[in-house]
């Protein structure tokens, strides 16, 4: 990131490179429109290489995650026309300092999420790519509020303790 | 479950990104004060990142999972070069190529300064030659977007005002069928006391109870324009009521009407 501070196109395109497949996949995941993916996955990559120092440190991976994902939930929420209860953004930079998996892998993932029991899972997913509040969530799946809440903790807890066996935190 | 545990259970929604502004904010100020809290969110922070790289498109195109076009990296990198400021090294190597003139030091020196400072101010200007660019790269995409999202305001328009659709009146506003497409428009509703929604209902023709719909809210002129997303052709009855946030299984109060589909 140093080097693309400093204008420098080649480490910018090792950095997408990197880290396309996770952009496209997060805005895909949202959307479920391939062009519309592309534009989203355009943006973030053009917004990071003109404004570089709004990734101020930390996790690169993490952050440009939340910011795909930000871009994409603005588009599902331009044209949800407020039929759905939406949750607030997530900060671009997170105060409090946050311990990331250092090397992590979309298959050991994706592995560990298929792990988690359904009733944990779907809230868990439903909250990240959909963009929708635990109310709405428990709406959804016809749950008491209550038991989401628990399920969301529960799962993400799991996963935290599944990936940990398989990366170095 | 005492009222800490709720609060443990609330930072990891919010760690998910699942809450709602105003309890986010809350949430939020608690953390700076609050270290198991804080370390709760650290745990399971990373876990909430890892749903993300879930989502990885797959780098083999033949497994048949998403992938992205390799025409966007082109799209991008193209932006990207016209952006890049002139290098420094290139004036060097001009300048070696150049015949040295003996010994008219004071003038080089001059040619020196003149050509330093022509450079500087090219990277000035090409700094913001690529932020413009950039911008304009920003806007064609967001262009294109508002150009999909007025496409389907268009077919939402065509489809209230259009002479074939079927009206049925409601208090403070209409339900409106257009072929299979059904939409809620209501021109002066009551804001919703705090906690609390409007949601749509719909009985399917030869059932017995109403099916909850989608909650939402009118805009602070009571204007709210809803597309009520079901088979219209299948549609008996829409009402509305008022319910708690998050929509309810079975209307909790009096529907504010309720309306036949003829």
């Amino acid at each position: 990131m140093s080097r693309v501070r400093t204008r420098d196109a080649a480490a910018f395109e090792s950095l997408y490179d990197a880290y396309h497949r996770l952009v496209y996949g997060i805005a895909f995941r949202i959307v479920g429109e391939a062009a519309v993916a592309e534009d989203v996955t355009q943006t973030v990559f053009l917004k990071l290489w003109s404004a570089p120092e709004r990734f101020d440190g930390g996790n690169f991976g993490g952050w440009i995650a939340r910011v795909a994902r930000n871009q994409a939930l603005d588009i599902v929420r331009r044209k949800s026309h407020s039929e759905t209860e939406l949750s607030e953004a997530m900060p671009d930079s997170d105060l409090l300092e946050e311990r990331v998996f250092s090397e992590i892998d979309a298959a050991q993932v994706r592995r560990a999420i298929a792990q988690l029991p359904a009733e944990q899972r779907e809230p868990i997913e439903l909250g990240f790519f959909g963009g929708i509040t635990h109310a709405e969530i428990a709406r959804r799946t016809g749950t008491p509020l209550g038991t989401i809440k628990t399920r969301i903790r529960t799962g993400l807890g799991k996963l935290r303790s599944a990936l940990e066996g398989t990366v170095a935190v | 479950m005492n009222g800490h545990d709720a609060m443990l259970e609330d930072v990891a929604v919010y760690a998910l990104g699942a809450l709602p502004r105003e309890q986010a904010r809350a949430v939020r100020e608690h953390l700076a004060s609050c270290a198991e809290c804080a370390a709760e969110y650290r745990r399971l922070k990373p876990a909430v990142d890892a749903v993300a790289y879930s989502a990885e498109a797959c780098p083999d195109a033949a497994s048949g999972a998403v992938v992205p076009n390799p025409r966007l990296k082109t799209r991008i990198m193209d932006e990207v070069r016209r952006s890049v400021p002139t290098r420094l090294s290139n004036v060097g190597e001009m300048r070696a190529v150049r015949p040295i003139v003996w010994p008219a030091y004071a003038v080089a020196a001059a040619c020196l300064a003149v050509a330093l400072i022509t450079t500087a101010f090219n990277i000035s200007l090409n700094e913001e030659l690529h932020q413009t660019e950039a911008q304009v790269a920003q806007l064609g995409t967001h262009a294109k977007m508002l150009t999909r999202q007025v496409a389907a305001q268009n077919t939402e328009l065509v489809d209230l005002t259009s002479s074939d659709s079927q009206h049925y009146a409601v208090e403070d506003g209409e339900v409106v069928r257009h072929g299979n497409r059904l939409y809620i428009a209501m021109d002066s509703m009551g804001t919703p006391p705090r906690g609390k929604v409007y949601q749509a209902w719909i009985m399917r023709k030869g059932a017995a109870k109403m099916t909850p719909s989608v909650t939402f809210m009118p805009d602070r002129k009571g204007i709210a324009v809803i597309h009520v997303p079901t088979q219209a052709s299948q549609v008996a009855e829409v009402a509305v009521s008022m319910e708690p946030e998050g929509g309810s299984k079975q209307p909790t109060s009096k529907p504010t009407f309720i309306v036949k589909l003829t």
